[in-house]
């Protein structure tokens, strides 16, 4: 293959290599390798968790007539 | 080594993350005009360690004076306030006369004297079929249970569970105020127990079927068969018990202390009540409170049946006449 020829081969790399290369996923790679964002990351998760997760508490069941 | 050093920052920056949304929880949570319908031991309390609360007329009441299928502006103490009263609202729905006592107990465990009390005695809860007879709401049993004597606990169910898991989670809570306060938040945020519940709620509404069921729930005089137990009352039933330890502790702490009878719709109960055994049963509580020096407020006939939603629970036109009423009498 000339390289003429090799510069008109579609840049079909596999997938998982495709995804190491997409900027969004450089770009949360290269954060969340900063401890402190991932901190911060793992403490949002948390509180999401604690917002929308479901009420498991004992209530006081209330039952007017 | 290099990767203990990288766990260690991340849960540096956790923490510091987790403890900046504590403060500001802390620094942001609004005061209330009520306790909402699901509040956590943690709420109770913030509350509770404000200033302020010594200085305030604290209702310590059921859901009749918390305002029951009323906007919090509307209820009776939220009324009061709005004319220059200075009322903190710690009713609750599924209150009673322990639950009461229990409240009381951990207001003055904590220091606080208010400047006066107001509670209200609802017949219908020392019926032993009520749903609030023996028992505590979780938040107050939670605070209250270290401080009731054994005779006091051995007249209640307890609730709560004593696992080592369920132990560790109310001490998670207790220090981790976000975790703590998690109910109170959903409840803020979702106007709901959770957002599952809130998005049920939302989908009900739309659907017809919520309008459908309150059109289906109206208060006829057959649903409250068997909600008032008008047997004698002595020492044996539960609430007279803890209405007898509430007169004694109002007595030892000085405390200025107003009872209610509270607002019945006897249009809608006539069948069940108007009888001598439920003028009797009025008439020992009212003797018990007047000899330990509470004032006592008889409101039990005092509105029509126009101005209630159900039973006990009046509208907002009734507590608008129940809160120039109580105007009256708090400013005597």
């Amino acid at each position: 293959m000339t390289d003429d020829e090799f510069s008109r081969v579609p840049s079909a790399l596999p997938p998982r290599l495709a995804l190491r290369h997409d900027p969004i996923v450089v770009m949360l790679g290269t954060s969340l390798a900063n401890p402190f964002v991932l901190g911060l990351v793992i403490a949002l998760l948390a509180v999401a968790m604690i917002v929308f997760g479901p009420s498991t508490d004992s209530r006081f069941i209330y039952t007017d007539f | 080594m290099r990767f203990l050093v990288f766990v260690g920052k991340v849960a540096i920056a956790m923490v510091l993350a987790l403890g900046l949304a504590d403060l500001a929880l802390r620094a942001f949570w609004p005061n209330d005009l009520r306790l909402d319908e699901n509040f956590s031991a943690p709420l109770l309390t913030r509350i509770i360690a404000r200033d302020d609360l010594q200085k305030r007329i604290v209702f310590l009441g059921d859901s009749a004076l918390w305002g029951y299928g009323l906007d919090a502006q509307d209820a009776v103490p939220s009324l009061l306030a709005a004319r220059g009263f200075p009322v903190e609202n710690l009713s609750y729905e599924g209150g009673s006369i322990a639950n009461t006592y229990a409240l009381l107990r951990i207001l003055l465990a904590h220091g606080v004297r208010p400047r006066m009390i107001v509670f209200n005695v609802n017949l219908k809860e020392f019926s032993p079929g009520d749903s609030a007879y023996r028992t505590l709401y979780p938040a107050v049993e939670q605070l209250a249970w270290p401080d009731l004597t054994p005779p006091e606990r051995q007249r209640l169910d307890r609730k709560a569970k004593t696992t080592l898991d369920a132990r560790f989670d109310r001490r998670i809570g207790s220090v981790w105020m976000l975790y703590g306060m998690r109910s109170d938040i959903r409840e803020k945020i979702f106007g709901a127990a959770d957002a599952s519940t809130a998005l049920d709620d939302r989908i009900h509404a739309l659907s017809g079927e919520a309008q459908r069921e309150a059109r289906a729930h109206v208060p006829t005089a057959d649903r409250f068969l068997g909600t008032y137990d008008l047997a004698p009352l002595d020492n044996e039933n539960v609430e007279v018990f803890f209405l007898r330890r509430l007169c004694e502790l109002v007595k030892i702490a000085n405390l200025r202390a107003v009872a209610i009878l509270t607002p019945t719709n006897h249009t809608l109960l006539h069948e069940y009540i108007d009888s001598p055994d439920y003028a009797a049963q009025l008439a020992y509580v009212t003797e018990m409170m007047e000899n330990a020096g509470l004032t006592v407020l008889d409101d039990d006939r005092r509105f029509a049946a126009k101005d209630f939603l159900d039973n006990d629970h009046l509208t907002a036109d009734g507590n608008v006449l129940w809160a120039t009423q109580l105007a009256r009498e708090l400013t005597r």
